[in-house]
């Protein structure tokens, strides 16, 4: 072989050598890419799932939780039925008293009786409405005979507007004890309230 | 390989082979872009397809997660239901009694 063929030869040899070395970069090169690409892939994918997931739960929470929140409204609504029957009724009840003296007249005499107490005063007024006024007589025996101390109590000839029940004031005006049927159901209300739940509900 | 007889000829022949020899490396070159196209495009295609895949997976996953809610609402519900149907009936059967205690408070039978 000749030198200059030996030269080409060369020649040819080192390009074939940087063609293959070329190659075989370029092959590395997407092999990498290949590899990363898989691992992106991959990731992505993972999270595709993973939000899916995320939202399934977020979607079964969010319904679970509105029927509990829908169910809780049912209850109340329920409960608050069966309470404003009940304080309904009871409030009917204590206005029936009123005509069955036999219950009535004992009970005006506690309420007169119970002001006076509160009043704290030597002498009491006691103020009731029309129909009481009529049947006063037996009413101050009953308050004198039971009454301890020695507090001086006098009606008022003036009718108050009220159901039933009395208002129990100091001579002057000045204190009084509003014990009328009304007031004390207002006055009481947050305690029944309270009362009927814890004997209706146990809470 | 002709073997040159002028000094002219060495020179085309070495000139020649330096133009072979760049030839292979354009080809060598082209070759690898080729290489990495072809990639690119075998990503973009497992890339589809492992997404679209993945999006099914996603949309079943989605769509049992709505089912498992649904029963699982459902089951409360009838679950609540019950259980008020059961506390609306205590209630009722303890409304006379309750009514009894309050008008005992308002007419101060009660101490």
């Amino acid at each position: 072989m000749s030198e200059t063929s030996r030269f080409t030869e060369d020649i040819l040899t080192s390009a074939k050598s940087k063609a293959d070395a070329i190659i075989r970069e370029a092959e590395a090169e997407t092999q990498r890419a290949s590899d990363e690409a898989r691992g992106a892939i991959s990731r992505e994918a993972e999270a595709i799932i993973r939000n899916a997931k995320a939202e399934a739960d977020a979607t079964k929470r969010r319904e679970v939780s509105e029927a509990r929140h829908l169910s809780k409204i049912r209850e109340q609504r329920e409960k608050d039925k069966i309470m404003l029957d009940v304080m309904d009724r009871a409030k009917k009840r204590v206005l029936e008293t009123i005509g069955d003296d036999a219950k009535y007249i004992p009970m005006l005499t506690r309420l007169i009786e119970s002001g006076i107490h509160e009043l704290g005063e030597k002498s009491a007024m006691i103020h009731l409405n029309e129909r009481d006024l009529r049947n006063i007589s037996s009413l101050e025996l009953r308050v004198n005979k039971t009454l301890t101390g020695d507090v001086k109590v006098e009606v008022s000839k003036r009718p108050i507007e009220a159901s039933g029940g009395a208002v129990i004031s100091s001579q002057n005006g000045k204190i009084r004890m509003v014990n009328t049927l009304d007031q004390r159901f207002e006055a009481l209300e947050s305690k029944l309230l309270v009362e009927a739940r814890k004997s209706l509900f146990g809470q | 390989m002709p073997e040159p007889e002028t000094g002219l000829d060495t020179v085309r022949i070495i000139v020649d082979a330096e133009k072979q020899a760049a030839k292979i490396i354009e080809d060598a070159k082209a070759e690898a872009v080729a290489i990495r196209k072809r990639i690119d495009g075998v990503i973009q295609e497992q890339r589809e397809k492992t997404l679209a895949e993945t999006r099914k997976e996603a949309a079943y996953i989605a769509a049992r997660g709505k089912q498992e809610a649904k029963a699982e609402t459902e089951k409360f519900e009838k679950e609540s239901a019950q259980a008020l149907e059961e506390l609306v009936t205590k209630a009722s059967a303890k409304k006379n009694a309750t009514v009894d205690k309050l008008v005992g408070i308002v007419l101060q039978v009660e101490k």
